[in-house]
């Protein structure tokens, strides 16, 4: 898996062999046709960006631990250039996608077309990605060395989601409030979470839910559940899902 | 006359070629006596108009009010306090949106627009509605983009009085159609509704005497004519500016003032609230002078004329290639296409060409309604002004049709 540095580095020095704009633009178009880049069924109004000059549409999913990104444009050149981003961000972790920026595209060039004036919906696509990234971020990475971390992460996931704050009719897991989950190859499991605020009267209810929707996945042996309020929560977090769900979008 | 020669803007070079500037409907460049004037009065003038006695306030006030009688006269406007100065088509619109629904408009009633209003002659009305209980009634355009005034006049029959106000563009900024505007006006006086005319695109391309269209209102931008940005105007009959309550309160708009009472300015002030835009709205003189000059230049509209027909018929040829606005009498159709390319989309287009040094307009204009009468969510425009030449348009039909080329 190569890092985020290594595809913009690998980007840049592809483009370095074009010496005008219309090689450029003529690679663009290429990669713009070339690419199918998302699904027929996910381009809703549920996945759509939308810009003065052209339409994006974006949907994200997480898998293991990294986000995978299809995306479209009703605009080629647009649509090279989302290609061109999509290799950069797509399967990689919310970390890396949260530190990572977008200078590579100055770097071959193509500045202009980041522009906010150019409102071609990339920029907002760029802000979607993150904001993604941003929803995920308790999301932690499997790796080779902790198989039983790999194996159990998902089911976590998966029981965290049926945990609700009793006023909201989105889960924990959507809603951002899980900020970390580890779980080492003994079955000790750490949950660090939230509230959505700092005086929730049933602060107590939801933690002890957590940590009984955790114990009960097979293989974990033990819970720990740390309730932390900073850094603070904020519908940032929520996932696109869970700000469908409560008429944020 | 060489028009060219007097607009600066014209020889700039765009990535080492030469600009040609097709984007004349979004903004025109300025000719040399508008900058000449701006910078002389910023220089020499600057003092804040209408307020105080020493000599730079009396020039400035002086300049602003010279430049309110050029409108006056190039608009035939019958007396100074016909003409408001604002600060563009938008403001101009969105005062009598304010002003006259809160005064006539009640839970409903209607404001008929047409299906190819600019936003600004579109969102105004539509939130003034919402303020009062009232609706939007929508003229619809036909395929060819031309509103019926038979139509017309059946919504306005049928309404019996509860339409209040039709508010509609003079040439739709996207189909370049003039409208039948003076039929209008005088369909809509018989059922005594009043009408604002939104004269963005009209008052560069249509000779615009208020009184012999008698529209109730004329609202349009300066920098559209040649004038500086952040200036435009508001004609309104007399009656009408009289009856309607003002707008922003503030400084210059005012009589006097008590913390029980304020009486108001007389007309024009009466609505000019705040330090004006007195630069721009001096500088309204030259530009209109240019403005006249070029409109009444046998050969340069014959010129317009020969552009506008040679667009049409090379654009017309282009395969896959559909053009918006195309009226049954084609004189009136203005030096403005607005088209989609099968395979081509429009912003990709927009990106070439300006690679190739030629600016053109992409997007939804400001008119998503009316694209998506049509079907579209982006189309590629090129509008075009009496400083434009024949050779920029063979060099853009060619530019089209290699931009065309890269992209199916």
């Amino acid at each position: 898996m190569n890092t985020i540095q290594e595809i913009q580095a690998s980007i840049v020095e592809e483009f370095s062999v074009f010496s005008d704009w219309m090689d450029k633009y003529e690679y663009l178009i290429e990669l713009g046709k070339s690419m199918p880049l998302i699904d027929e069924k996910e381009k809703t109004e549920e996945h759509l960006i939308k810009g003065c000059q052209s339409r994006v549409w974006l949907a994200c999913k997480p898998e293991n631990g990294r986000l995978r990104f299809s995306a479209d444009s009703d605009a080629i050149i647009t649509k090279g250039i989302i290609s061109l981003l999509l290799k950069v961000y797509d399967n990689q972790t919310p970390a890396d996608i949260l530190a990572a920026n977008e200078d590579f595209i100055e770097a071959i060039g193509l500045k202009e077309n980041l522009s906010p004036t150019r409102a071609n919906g990339l920029v907002s696509m760029i802000a979607t990605i993150k904001a993604y990234a941003a929803a995920h971020k308790g999301l932690s990475v499997p790796d080779g060395t902790e198989r039983q971390k790999k194996d159990i992460e998902p089911e976590i996931v998966a029981a965290l989601r049926n945990v609700y704050d009793p006023e909201i009719p989105v889960n924990v897991y959507d809603l951002g409030l899980i900020y970390e989950i580890q779980a080492d190859a003994d079955g000790v499991v750490f949950v660090k979470m939230t509230l959505t605020a700092p005086n929730c009267p049933i602060a107590d209810e939801v933690v002890a839910q957590v940590h009984e929707a955790v114990a009960d996945v097979p293989g974990v042996k033990e819970v720990q559940v740390d309730l932390v309020f900073e850094p603070e929560w904020t519908t940032d977090r929520m996932s696109e899902e869970a700000k469908l769900e409560l008429g944020m979008l | 006359m060489e028009a060219r020669t007097l607009f600066p803007a014209l020889d700039r070079e765009i990535y080492g070629k030469p600009l040609i500037y097709f984007d004349n409907a979004a903004t025109a460049q300025r000719p040399f006596s508008v900058l000449e004037l701006q910078q002389r009065l910023c220089v020499e003038a600057n003092g804040n108009i209408h307020r105080a006695i020493h000599k730079l306030s009396a020039d400035a006030t002086d300049a602003y009010e010279a430049g309110r009688e050029a409108v006056r006269r190039h608009i035939n406007a019958p007396a100074r306090e016909n003409v408001i100065f604002t600060s563009g088509t938008t403001a101009s619109i969105n005062l009598v949106a304010s002003c006259f629904c809160e005064r006539y408009l009640a839970a409903g009633d209607r404001i008929l627009i047409s299906e190819a209003e600019h936003h600004s002659n579109l969102v105004s009305w539509q939130i003034a509605c919402q303020r009062h209980g009232a609706a939007l009634d929508v003229l619809p355009v036909d395929e060819a983009g031309e509103i019926s005034p038979e139509e017309l006049e059946r919504r306005l029959k049928a309404a019996e009085g509860r339409i209040k106000l039709v508010a509609l563009a003079h040439i739709s900024n996207v189909l370049g159609i003039v409208n039948p505007v003076r039929e209008v006006v005088e369909t809509a006086h018989r059922y005594g509704v009043p009408v604002l005319l939104d004269g963005a695109q009209g008052i560069v391309h249509e000779r615009v005497d208020v009184q012999a269209l008698d529209c109730d209102f004329y609202a349009f931008s300066g920098h559209k004519v040649y004038a500086p940005t952040g200036i435009g105007v508001l004609y309104g009959k007399r009656e009408w500016l009289e009856a309607l309550p003002p707008y922003m309160g503030g400084g210059e708009m005012i009589e006097t003032v008590t913390f029980e009472k304020t009486t108001y300015a007389p007309l024009p002030l009466k609505y000019e609230a705040g330090t004006q835009n007195y630069v721009a709205a001096a500088c309204m003189a030259p530009a209109l002078e240019v403005a006249r000059q070029l409109a009444e230049d046998p050969a340069l509209q014959a010129a317009q004329r020969e552009m506008r027909d040679y667009l049409l018929e090379e654009l017309t040829r282009i395969e896959g290639l559909r053009l918006f606005g195309t009226p049954r009498d084609p004189e009136r159709k203005i030096p403005l296409f607005s088209f989609v390319v099968e395979g081509a989309f429009a912003s990709d287009l927009a990106q070439i060409l300006d690679k190739m040094g030629i600016a053109v307009r992409s997007g939804h204009m400001c008119a998503e309604p009316l694209l998506h009468r049509y079907g579209q969510t982006s189309l590629l425009r090129a509008s075009l002004a009496p400083y434009n030449t024949l050779a920029e348009c063979e060099t853009f039909v060619s530019a089209l049709r290699r931009a065309i080329k890269m992209l199916r």
